[in-house]
């Protein structure tokens, strides 16, 4: 992915002595700064929003994991949506506010996502989960890390020619939202993103078995 | 026109006919073009796994998840009677199949709004596993197929039975009985691993016990989480995420609560049969399932990597009150005895099933069924090095008759030297007496000839001091006489001096 959107604090770790089995209630004030100030034309706080919303849905993550039974997983829409329910219980989640909001998620999203799949590609040369990254990373994935790590590669490509459906696949491929979900994210007709998803989705694989052809041969 | 937009324009088509005389108009000669839309479009068509959805697995509401299979509803030549079991992404339908054959099978059909990728690609490797095995005690897969809004489902024999535990419990069967059952579940895990498929779910809901004319069959249920250990099961990878905790606790191995992921070989099924069997033997797992979960994930496997479980005699002998008194009416027994039943080979047969050690294990399930065969049959089990002395209470119990047998003659054997023995001596003894006697009667016998020499000596000195008196008595005769014939006065006259002659003279006379 774009590097510019990669959080400066990308390893936001919890206070010390954080209790095993916690609530979440802390309240998201900078967020909802942020979104405020977005909405009133300022062009820095989109930068600003992306590694925020990065750093409370990792925290959200790890809460939701301590406090559920070994065997669940996590779905990023649930995270997503109950990271926003967070948000709008201030009372400031207007519509506006919503829409930016979902396009940090989904790219926050993604990173994350794709620092578990780097992980992963670690631990396969024998390194071992300890910690948050434990907790992380049971966030429900269902296609191997290849796929998503190239997938982020095709895509920060794909956001300079079409920024729309790139950020489509961000929230159907990294978050699993549904179409509807997606439409009214965006303000777009659901076949609007129909389209979008439909070309981002043919074109990003046509990318990724060009550079496998490339390097490795076809699939 | 742009490619995005040629290629949006070409799916409103709805046949390929169409399509490529879209193509051919939009492009109008622009062969780049034109080949950039068609590989967008094979892109977009082709079954592959690539992008084939979201990364990620996502909530779904009632609403989103689409219609709900109902009872009656037909499935092809199926016809859905009632659901009789539901999973995590499966539910599980009684259905009543029409042609070619009437009958009952089971229906297993992934849940509405759970086909995502992953669950599909798994449901699919599960019929392809259950295709790939023929075995009287694993479920037999008859047909496959996909709903009308594309869920798969396959069909496969209808096993109308109970959960194995619950079978010999509600049975009372004795632990015999249960080794029997258990022996057969092997068997059919073996067959599996021979066609390079591991279960890696093995638990007691998984095998149900059913009754065919009268003999409890075990069938071993659900591959849903099965693995091929050699080849690709399907064209779709399995996904193997790491992070998914696959299997039940109470019955996963210590390297699959790893949760690696990477390598699980059959010997993890190995483990779950020996936890099938603790609980099979005592009523209970080696860890509490409940317990074991309070600590989190992470407690969890310490548990299973490190805990040592309690041999199943001593867990046996823990049992307090109720518990106590139903596990041995549920064995038709007394915990004391079935404690003393435990000890030994069945305790060494569970123990080197739960080995955190992999490679201490059984190597098969075929071994550990024979194991198992060897106790029932007093033969001495693997799981133990043997000593001298068990090898022959093995051998003592399994040849009771020759071992009686041998007894009788070598107590007879016995015997007989005793009473001959015994016979020799006292002819011995009753010898040495005899010739203890005789040489008694010789010695005196000797005594006496000495006796009588000694007397005859003492005769023949008697008759000579005898001898030699007379001769005295006759020189002094003679003296005396010639001293009276020298004082010229006859003493005694002549004719008495010729009286006293002395007898036969045997020595010389002036001796």
């Amino acid at each position: 992915m774009h590097d510019s959107m990669r959080p400066n604090h990308a390893r936001t770790k919890l206070p010390a002595g954080f209790p095993p089995v916690a609530t979440y209630t802390r309240p998201m004030p900078d967020v909802t700064q942020l979104l405020s100030a977005i909405d009133a034309g300022d062009p820095k706080a989109a930068d600003q929003l992306l590694p925020l919303v990065y750093g409370e849905l990792r925290k959200l993550a790890v809460v939701r994991m301590t406090n559920e039974k070994a065997g669940q997983t996590l779905q990023p829409t649930a995270l997503v949506h109950e990271a926003w329910l967070k948000i709008a219980g201030d009372g400031n989640g207007h519509f506006a506010n919503r829409r930016h909001f979902f396009k940090a998620a989904a790219g926050a999203m993604q990173q994350i996502l794709i620092d578990i799949a780097r992980r992963k590609q670690r631990l396969k040369h024998g390194a071992n989960l300890i910690g948050d990254e434990l907790h992380e990373s049971r966030i429900a994935m269902s296609a191997p890390s290849e796929e998503l790590l190239a997938v982020n590669d095709a895509l920060a490509a794909l956001a300079v020619e079409d920024p729309q459906a790139a950020e489509v696949v961000q929230m159907r491929y990294f978050v699993g939202m549904t179409v509807p979900e997606i439409a009214d994210a965006l303000d777009l007709a659901p076949r609007t993103v129909d389209r979008h998803w439909a070309f981002a989705r043919a074109s990003l694989k046509r990318t990724i078995r060009t550079s496998l052809s490339g390097s490795a041969g076809p699939d | 026109m742009t490619e995005r937009e040629i290629f949006l324009e070409a799916l409103e088509m709805t046949t390929p006919e169409a399509r490529a005389a879209y193509l051919q108009s939009a492009c109008s000669g622009d062969v780049a073009l034109r080949h950039g839309v068609e590989e967008l479009l094979r892109e977009h068509f082709s079954n592959d796994s690539l992008i084939a959805g979201p990364a990620v697995e996502a909530e779904r509401s009632a609403a989103e998840a689409g219609v709900e299979e109902a009872p009656a509803a037909m499935l092809d030549r199926y016809k859905l009677l009632e659901k009789i079991g539901e999973g995590g992404f499966g539910e599980v339908w009684m259905a009543e199949q029409r042609e070619p054959i009437k009958r009952r099978v089971a229906l297993k059909i992934i849940k509405p709004g759970m086909d995502s990728r992953q669950i599909v690609a798994r449901f699919e490797a599960e019929r392809q596993a259950l295709a790939m095995m023929d075995h009287a005690n694993i479920a037999k897969v008859f047909d496959a197929g996909r709903t009308d809004s594309g869920r798969p489902y396959f069909v496969m024999e209808l096993v109308r039975g109970i959960k194995i535990t619950e079978y010999c419990d509600q049975n009372q069967l004795p632990t015999r009985e249960r080794l029997d059952l258990f022996i057969k579940v092997c068997h059919a895990i073996q067959h599996a691993h021979q066609k390079g498929i591991i279960h890696r779910d093995i638990k007691p809901s998984n095998i149900l016990v059913t009754l065919h004319d009268g003999v409890a069959v075990p069938k071993v249920i659900d591959f849903g989480i099965a693995k091929a250990t050699q080849q690709e099961l399907t064209d779709k990878t399995v996904f193997t995420q790491f992070q998914q905790f696959i299997g039940t606790p109470a019955y996963i191995s210590p390297e699959q609560a790893e949760m690696s992921g990477l390598d699980i070989d059959t010997r993890a099924d190995i483990y779950s049969l020996g936890v099938l069997l603790y609980e099979l033997l005592v009523g209970q797992t080696p860890f509490d399932a409940k317990e074991m979960m309070q600590g989190g994930l992470d407690a969890l496997r310490q548990i299973i990597r490190e805990k040592e479980p309690l041999r199943p005699s001593t867990k046996l002998n823990t049992l307090q009150g109720d518990a106590r008194t139903t596990a041995g009416k549920r064995r038709q027994t007394d915990v004391g005895k079935l404690v003393h039943q435990l000890q030994g080979d069945l305790d060494w047969i569970v123990m080197k099933c739960l080995e955190k050690d992999r490679t201490r294990r059984y190597e098969t399930a075929n071994s550990l069924a024979s194991d198992v065969q060897r106790h029932l049959s007093n033969e001495a089990v693997l799981a133990r090095p043997p000593s001298a002395a068990y090898r022959l209470q093995k051998a003592w119990q399994r040849n009771k008759l020759v071992f009686t047998a041998g007894s009788v003659v070598a107590v007879a054997l016995v015997a007989g030297i005793g009473v001959s023995t015994w016979q020799a001596v006292v002819a011995t003894q009753a010898r040495g007496v005899a010739v203890h006697a005789q040489a008694k009667a010789e010695s005196s016998q000797q005594k006496a000839e000495t006796e009588q020499q000694r007397a005859d000596a003492q005769a023949r000195k008697a008759s000579e001091s005898e001898q030699r008196s007379r001769r005295l008595l006759y020189a002094s005769d003679m003296n005396l006489a010639q001293q009276a014939l020298k004082v010229k006065r006859p003493l005694y006259g002549s004719g008495r001096a010729r009286v006293r002659q002395p007898g036969p003279l045997r020595f010389h006379a002036n001796r």
